[in-house]
């Protein structure tokens, strides 16, 4: 999977040192987890979810590996149609003009538990996982910096309505280290990641280190799949068709002809010299709603059909995907991509930093657009200190990366891992969402920036309410993570 | 009305005096928020007959919730959702609303939030690109500050989108 390794970390063996110590630190743990655990094992499934803004994929662990369910995660009601489809059902609708989108997530969090339900209902149900939740775990991912509230929510739905056995909830990028990104034969999965998860409500750069979220370093960039579509929608209704209400079409549009620039200021120049036949310029077909086709790029010297109605896309093929690295573009007062990525690693340990540069991988699907991934590294090399490596790990499949993880993460060890951390249903009856808290403290944001043998700790203490458990988080916070301190040694 | 070389004079200077910043500010607010909706236009009645109403909210009759009408058929399902569950699906609240009872507001500075994980504004002043047509636009309309490349891009800037006019 790795295609670029970086000599800095190669060279470093007093880092990989410290991992050997951390790793056997966190051996050990495993071990006695496993011991714990390992009488209660029963051969349950474990469904995985990766419940994205703009899409679900989900599976069952043990089946699913390699092709999820992707389904949209989204109440679509179609005029043409004249008909709503619930997650999953959209795969049967035909007409895909003006189509009114209910979607369950806005700006990065969950607010419509009622749309929500609806596709979560569909998707367990026979007509698609047909799945018997009160016989199941879950593994289910929740938005960055989810709300403490909406956290209460999850944990009702899992336990309350679908009855899980157990189900463990975390962000997505804390499952990648789980997943085969990073891992190389005969190699410890690498100390220091930081993954960029670009996805359709935000953009977040999330630094990992052994394996766990440093949240203290956690950046957004508001700028996500949804914003580039509507900004393409305006820019194209402006320009040509009014497409105002043609989401599905334009989302559609840009995944086919938006691309990233590597050279904004020549491809500027490039769009200025003929409108119709330049390097750049590009034909996109508009779907013929009256004979149910789909929308396409024209091919080379492909003619047209009289009826047929052609998008012109000239500099929007790479205007919109630029946001993302010049949000200053529409107005938004916020650094690029490249910069966000050097503020986050700003945060972390001065000696590991070196590490992060050289060991970034790329989430989402925002990220497939081409040119990305070279233009990241060029913004990145003008900014990271001339003595540290920038690369980038490459992504295959951005869009199920994480889910993969977590089904690694699921699968791991015949589920004990997963066991290990997951809240059961006894649990939750006994002390309510109090369970989840204190079990997801490792992974979750609100214990952010502290090492495992301190959330251990917190793990290990009786039920306490919220409030008192944070004071104390933001005691531990304020030291950094040493990676070969002398408290982890063996 | 200032006389048309005073204002050719005016065009290259980055804020003009009479605009006022906080209402372009508000404008940009408005932009970017425009570009977070997920639909362009509200549906009308007709549209969204047997889905209850767009937003989730109720007008006068019982609402039905978007799960009880198509009634997904799920091995080992509850016949009744608890009281959370019917609170959480019938009574939505506004991002805002949930963000002010989360509290993370009050959290200590040492705790990152929702709130506080957004970047920073960046250091370097912003690349100003036309409004009209894409390619650089070094010059900004003195009645709301969009930008511009030139005499023909100003005129459809003019006639159609200064102030917001269209769209
Ligand atoms: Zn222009
Ligand atoms: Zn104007």
């Amino acid at each position: 999977m790795r295609t670029a390794v970086s000599e800095f970390e190669r060279g470093s063996c007093q880092y990989w040192m410290g991992v050997r110590k951390v790793l056997g630190a966190k051996f050990t743990l495993t071990l006695v987890l496993l011991l714990v655990t390992v009488t209660m094992m029963a051969g349950t499934n474990i469904i995985v979810l990766d419940n994205g803004a703009s899409t679900i994929k989900a599976g069952l662990a043990n089946s699913d590996y390699e092709h999820p369910r992707i389904i949209p995660n989204a109440v679509v009601r179609s005029k043409g149609d004249k008909a709503t489809y619930i997650g999953h059902e959209f795969e049967q609708c035909q007409d895909h003009a003006s189509l009114h989108y209910r979607l369950p997530f806005e700006k990065g969090l969950l607010v419509d538990w009622d749309a929500q339900k609806a596709i979560w209902d569909g998707l367990f149900s026979n007509q698609c996982l047909g799945i018997n939740t009160t016989e199941s775990s879950l593994l289910i991912t929740e938005p960055y910096f989810n709300l403490p509230n909406m956290q209460e929510v999850y944990d009702q739905f899992m336990f309350e309505e679908y009855d899980f056995e157990s189900y463990y909830r975390c962000a997505p990028a804390s499952l990648i280290p789980h997943g085969n990104l990073f891992s190389e034969p005969d190699l410890p999965p690498a100390e220091c990641i930081l993954i960029v998860d670009s996805g359709f409500s935000y953009t977040h750069v999330v630094p990992l280190l052994h394996g766990s979220v440093v949240w203290r370093a956690v950046k957004r960039l508001d700028v996500g799949g949804k914003l580039l579509t509507n900004h393409l929608k305006e820019l194209v209704s402006f320009r040509q068709w009014n497409m105002m209400d043609e989401t599905y079409i334009m989302n559609d549009v840009k995944e086919s002809c938006c691309y990233v620039s590597v050279d904004f200021r020549q491809d500027l120049e490039a769009c200025r010299v003929n409108l119709q036949s330049n390097s750049i310029v590009r034909e996109y077909i508009l779907p013929d709603l009256t004979k149910d086709r789909r929308g396409r790029l024209r091919r080379a010297g492909e003619t047209l059909a009289e009826i047929d109605q052609v998008l012109l896309m000239n500099n929007e093929r790479f205007t919109v995907p630029e946001i993302v690295f010049r949000p200053d573009d529409i107005g938004l007062e916020q650094p690029g991509l490249a910069a966000v990525i050097a503020i986050s690693i700003s945060f972390l340990p001065q000696d590991l930093q070196g590490m992060f540069w050289s060991n970034i991988s790329l989430i989402g699907g925002n990220t497939k657009f081409p040119g990305f991934r070279q233009r990241l590294i060029d913004d990145l090399r003008s900014l990271a200190p001339v003595e540290y490596d920038v690369s980038i790990v490459d992504c295959v499949e951005p869009i199920t990366e994480a889910y993969r993880s977590a089904f690694a993460f699921a699968t791991k060890s015949d589920g004990q891992l997963f066991k290990a951390v997951a809240v059961t249903r006894e649990e939750y009856a006994e002390s309510g969402s109090n369970a989840s808290l204190r079990k997801f403290a490792t992974s979750d944001w609100q214990a952010g920036g502290i090492d495992h043998s301190t959330s251990e700790a917190i793990q290990a203490r009786p039920e306490e309410d919220r409030t008192p458990q944070l004071k104390k988080l933001s005691r531990t916070r304020s030291k950094t993570v040493p990676s070969t301190s002398t408290s982890r040694r063996r | 009305m200032v006389k048309k070389t005073r204002e050719r004079h005016a065009r290259k200077a980055a804020a003009l005096p009479g605009l006022d910043p906080e209402i372009i500010a508000k404008r940009k607010k408005r932009h970017l928020d425009e570009l977070e909706r997920s639909n362009y236009s509200e549906p009308t009645l007709l549209n969204t007959e047997g889905d209850g109403e767009p937003d989730g909210t109720t007008k006068g009759r019982a609402r039905q919730t978007i799960s009880d009408k198509r009634d997904f058929e799920r091995p080992g399902r509850k016949k009744k959702s608890t009281m959370n569950i019917r609170t959480a699906v019938l009574y939505r609240k506004n991002l805002s609303t949930l963000i002010e009872e989360s509290h993370i507001a009050e959290y200590p500075s040492s705790v990152p939030t929702y709130l506080t994980a957004v970047s920073p504004p960046p250091r370097y002043p912003p690349r100003l690109l036309c409004s009209i047509c894409g390619y650089w636009g070094q010059y900004k309309c003195k009645r709301c500050d969009m930008p511009f490349c030139d005499r023909s891009c100003e005129e459809v800037h003019n006639e159609t989108r200064c102030e917001r006019r269209v769209m």
